[in-house]
């Protein structure tokens, strides 16, 4: 069966090869360089990345790479699955709503991002008002190093639940019958069926959604990058905002390409233990 | 330079040299005026001044159409580069506004095509690292942050020296009267090795915004020291009724001039340009941190430590805020009544004076040439285009900017069009008699900004001062010494 | 479809025989699912229909506080500013031919290597197809710089459609390969049965029986495509920037301006939501297949 099908596979993978192959070479040549902008190149082998390890900001923005990872990780993938069982339903005008819950998915980052920055501003913020007129304290979302995690992560939720759901939905249309109808026999309640069957059915599908959000929470840019740089000071510096400003402010181009190699090791180390944990879901 | 491209025959020079000589002497006497700090104005100049600058001010932008304005310079061929085109970069900002909107003058007075790219300001900076690094960059002219990128242009030798083009007449107009540039300006576009590889364009001063009304309401009076900068923003503050007594940009990188502009008070500096030591720990420095710190923790707007200029300006606008502290190129939108609230309500004021002297920190951008061009000749035109009095007289009026020529500040046209008020116009002048550069002049000034501007934000949440420079200065101290070094 | 409509947690229970109580639990369901429907639909209704009044609204009344919903004197100003003063009609030919373009192209490559990797089940290539993704984009950035520099392809739309190509693509292969696999294999083995090559039967049998999975990974990777920005950022130039660079761009320097912010920002997505909710039906049926068994 094997080689039959190389010639579908194989202009696919040239083309990528061919786009993705010099930067790669790129940036292992240079992470074992020092390069300044102006001029001279040395090599020095393995400085940089022992220089990386050594740098306070860059083991810091690892951990709060993570941190927003696991926020925005997990909570579209809960609220995902619950508006996946809700839009599974049959109910007016789904169609119509179901495509108003997945625009945010689709508009484009930068420009919803600076509009979520006007909605955050403390003062002048519509946020703010709505908070204040329901009787919750305002918030300082994020302006304030405390609270500027977890105000990206509540966009990079709002953007992309959808993604999720999309994904759990497909997985709750191939639900197999006969499970449901000997839980209805048994006189099971909706939220027992829910937990004791759909959750464990469609539990490898869940685990696809979280791969790919891992992937992209971790390489999480347009959205901080618009909205706060990684301020206020560095309480939002993540590792790609680190490694931009490494790179396109400071031109330090051997350490960015270090930091290039160190992040994309831990992403991918980090989707395999995802893709692993899928491999045993399934298996049980 | 002698093997310059484009440089014209000897006839024309020599034909040109005559009148460009006579222009000297005609305009020397400007050169004398201004001292180490009052570039621009001088109104003690201003007699002097006035006819040549008038004259010379209105007759570009006379006679746009009636093209041959090349006859008022007296037959210096401006159409010599017909046909040719030129790519331009600028930077997003009242400069580069006023040279796309008269683009056309400049397109029909030379016959050359130009194509300007007008980018934000961050994007320019990657965009000519990034360019000039590869070797062949992608502009003929672009505008250059003085204050961010002259080290880093300035070492990789990567702008012409526009020093010969000077001397050259057949190449330059008697009409740039290079003296009428005031000295800071000229000495802020050139390079430690003399070379001068942008030409001044504009500084940018930092003043003290506040509002008339709250500040009547309270009986107070605009503050002229540190000491009644801080008792007017606490007589002001009161958050709970939504008024706030000061703001001024907290976001880390952005925030560093509003600390080394009240650092100044004490005449002091963060670095010692002599032997390039780090005077970022020194009693002063971190005295101006403590106001600092003191003036954003205490009296400002919640989240101050995440604004930036224009979060500080949407506030103020609201007319919630007293006192606005940044640069002075902000009143064209104040006094705009469909964006603000606080129209013709802003006192405009000179930074204020510290324990031992008084600036105004100082920023500036020149226009400049990339060594790899192979329009020299056409882009040397552009910018004596650009930088001409015209043009810089436009830019006052437009409020957008202060020019590096003094003659735009006795230009009638200038006063004449001026779109915000009187006062502005009066702080400009003021602020550019104690004008003092507001960052060091060292290849890594981002991150320098980065690194003190952390240190800075993180005083805003309540960390010390010392410790927080002690920490910044040891981290940055390694970067600068690299850079020295490479 | 039907399946999905038939099963799931949506079975009512046995007990209820009298029709009184099923009526009301059916009533006390139906509210619990409107207003769950409310609460997950709310969020971007809000910030879609904020914007649209940030964009109808002169900025005075855009940094009012308390905040104005309903524009008081509604200007179409912001508009008319971003369509005059920007040269917007060519940046959104661009984006058309850079979305369109790399889509195109994805599509080409990547439907072909999903079958082929549906059918041989070389999951191995798909894992290359994510490491693609996993590498973080700002890394290519300044290498793609030299490199197109290098073969005369700077400041060209093609550079950016080539670089677009690693968005598109990895999202091409991974709808249809999970396309490919769900479905029902008798019909290509009746065709290699007669006698048909595996291109003939990817030709005839599968393509036809894959455009619902054609339609939504065309669309996700055009969509995807239009969103980026960085790319844009540092590879474009003056004639080929894309329609995300100018809505950064809008940021002005001596103000913020949220009028004409939003209303950039409306020119932008307008396309792409307008498309999303005309064709969310297919897109659901699209990621459903190529969900469940990648």
């Amino acid at each position: 069966m094997g080689t039959r099908y190389i010639w579908f596979i194989a202009p696919a993978v040239i083309v990528t090869v061919a786009i993705i192959i010099f930067p790669w070479m790129f940036t292992i040549y240079m992470s074992l360089h020092d390069w300044q902008v102006t001029g001279a190149r040395t090599f020095i082998g393995l400085d940089n990345y022992v220089s990386a390890f050594a740098d306070r900001r860059f083991i810091a923005a690892i951990w709060r790479t993570g941190l927003y990872a696991v926020f925005s990780v997990t909570l579209p993938v809960i609220l995902g699955t619950a508006a996946a069982t809700v839009f599974h339903h049959e109910f007016p005008l789904r169609g119509l709503l179901r495509g108003i819950f997945i625009m945010p998915m689709m508009a484009t980052p930068v420009a919803v991002a600076l509009v979520w920055a006007m909605m955050f501003h403390p003062q002048l913020g519509v946020l703010n008002y709505l908070l204040k007129s329901v009787g919750l304290p305002p918030s300082l979302w994020v302006y304030s190093p405390n609270t500027v995690l977890p105000a990206l992560a509540m966009v990079e939720t709002w953007q992309w639940t959808p993604l999720v759901m999309l994904i759990v939905l497909g997985g709750l249309a191939t639900l197999p019958v006969e499970p449901y109808e000997s839980a209805r026999i048994d006189g099971a309640q909706p939220w027992q069926t829910f937990v004791y069957i759909t959750l464990p059915l469609v539990m490898p599908v869940i685990l696809v959604a979280v791969v790919l959000r891992t992937i992209d929470a971790l390489k999480a840019f347009d959205l901080i990058f618009t909205i706060t740089q990684g301020g206020p000071g560095t309480a939002s510096e993540t590792l790609n905002i680190y490694l931009y400003l490494k790179a396109f402010s400071f031109y330090q181009i051997g350490q960015a390409s270090a930091i290039v190699v160190i992040f994309f090791v831990m992403i991918v180390a980090l989707s395999l233990g995802a893709l692993a944990l899928r491999e045993r879901t399934r298996w049980t | 330079m002698a093997t310059h491209e484009t440089a014209p025959s000897t006839k024309s020079r020599r034909r040109l040299f005559a009148q460009a000589a006579a222009l000297v002497g005609m305009t020397g006497g400007l050169a004398a005026c201004g001292g180490e700090t009052a570039p621009a104005a001088a109104p003690t100049t201003a007699p002097a001044a006035a006819p040549t600058a008038a004259a010379a001010a209105t007759k570009p932008a006379a006679a746009p159409t009636t093209a041959p304005a090349a006859a008022a310079g007296g037959g210096f061929d401006w159409k010599k580069y017909k046909g040719e085109s030129l790519s331009v970069l600028l930077v997003t900002s009242p400069r580069a506004d006023v040279l796309t909107k008269n683009q056309k003058e400049f397109e029909e007075l030379t016959g050359i095509k130009v194509e300007a790219d007008v980018v934000p300001e961050q994007q320019q900076r990657q965009k000519t690292v990034i360019e000039f690094t590869s070797g062949n960059p992608s502009f003929d002219i672009t505008q250059i942050s003085l204050h961010v990128q002259k080290s880093l242009v300035g070492k990789g030798k990567w702008m012409l020296d526009l020093n010969p083009l000077l001397k050259d007449a057949s190449m330059t107009t008697p009409d740039l009267a290079f003296d009428d540039f005031g000295k800071p300006s000229v000495s802020y576009s050139t390079q430690s090795d003399g070379r001068m590889d942008t030409m001044p364009n504009n500084l940018d001063f930092w003043i003290l915004y506040y509002n008339k009304e709250i500040f009547e309401k309270k009986g107070l009076k605009p503050p002229q020291t540190h000491d009644e900068l801080v008792a007017a923003a606490k007589a002001i503050h009161d958050p709970k009724g939504g008024m706030y007594g000061f703001a001024a940009r907290g976001l880390k990188n952005a925030n560093v001039p509003v600390w080394t502009g009240l650092l100044h008070g004490w005449g002091a500096d963060t670095l010692d340009p002599k032997d390039m030591s780090l005077k970022t720990t020194t009693d002063e420095a971190i005295a101006a941190a403590t106001l600092y710190k003191e003036l954003l923790s205490k009296y400002s707007p919640e989240g101050v430590a995440g604004f930036n200029w224009n979060e500080c300006q949407t506030a103020f606008m609201q007319g919630t805020v007293g006192l606005w502290y940044d640069g002075i190129g902000f009143a064209t939108p104040l006094e705009d009544a469909t964006k603000s609230k606080v129209v013709g309500k802003v006192g405009y004021i000179l930074t204020p004076k510290g324990p031992k002297a008084q600036h105004a920190a100082m920023f500036g951008d020149g226009i400049g040439i990339t060594n790899a061009s192979k329009k020299k000749g056409p882009a040397w035109l552009y910018l004596q285009w650009a930088t001409n009095k015209a043009n810089q007289a436009r830019l006052l009026s437009s409020g957008g900017g202060s020019p590096a020529r003094q003659s735009a500040y006795t230009s009638p046209d200038a006063t004449k069009n001026l779109t915000v008020p009187k006062e502005w116009f009066d702080t400009l002048v003021a602020s550019t008699k104690v004008g003092r550069p507001g960052l060091p002049e060292i290849i890594p000034v981002t991150e320098f900004r980065d690194i003190f501007g952390v240190a800075l934000t993180n005083m805003i949440s309540g960390a010390d001062p010392k410790a927080e420079l002690t920490k910044a200065t040891e981290e940055f101290k390694p970067v600068l010494e690299k850079s020295i070094k490479g | 479809m039907d399946v999905m409509q038939a099963v799931g947690p949506s079975v009512a229970p046995l007990r209820s025989l009298s029709p009184w109580p099923r009526l009301r639990a059916q009533a006390r369901r139906g509210l619990i699912l409107g207003v769950a429907v409310f609460i997950l639909v709310m969020p971007a209704l809000f910030v879609f229909l904020w914007m649209l009044s940030l964009a109808l609204k002169p900025d005075v009344e855009n940094t009012a506080y308390p905040p104005i919903f309903i524009p008081r004197s509604p200007t179409l100003d912001s508009f008319r500013q971003i369509l005059d003063g920007s040269p917007i009609g060519r940046y959104t030919m661009n984006s058309a031919v850079v979305a369109g373009g790399s889509t195109l192209i994805a599509l080409i490559l990547g439907v072909p290597a999903g079958y082929g990797i549906a059918k041989s089940q070389q999951r191995g290539m798909l894992g290359f197809v994510l490491i693609a993704r996993m590498t973080p984009a700002l890394s290519y950035l300044i290498p793609w710089f030299i490199m197109f520099r290098a073969i005369g392809l700077n400041n060209t739309l093609t550079a950016l459609v080539i670089t677009h190509l690693v968005i598109g693509l990895p999202v091409v292969i991974w709808v249809m390969v999970g396309f490919f696999d769900g479905l029902p294999r008798d019909l290509e083995e009746a065709a290699a049965v007669d006698g048909a090559s595996p291109w003939q039967a990817f030709w005839h049998v599968a393509l036809p029986l894959g455009r619902p999975g054609i339609v939504v990974a065309s669309l996700l990777a055009f969509i995807f495509s239009w969103n980026n920005f960085i790319f844009a950022v540092v590879l474009a130039g003056r004639e080929t920037r894309t329609l995300p660079v100018l809505v950064f761009n809008t940021l002005t320097f001596e103000r913020l301006a949220f009028g004409p912010l939003a209303a950039a920002a409306i020119l932008v997505t307008l396309p792409v939501l307008i498309v999303t909710v005309l064709v969310q039906r297919q897109i659901v049926v699209g990621m459903t297949a190529g969900a469940v068994k990648s």
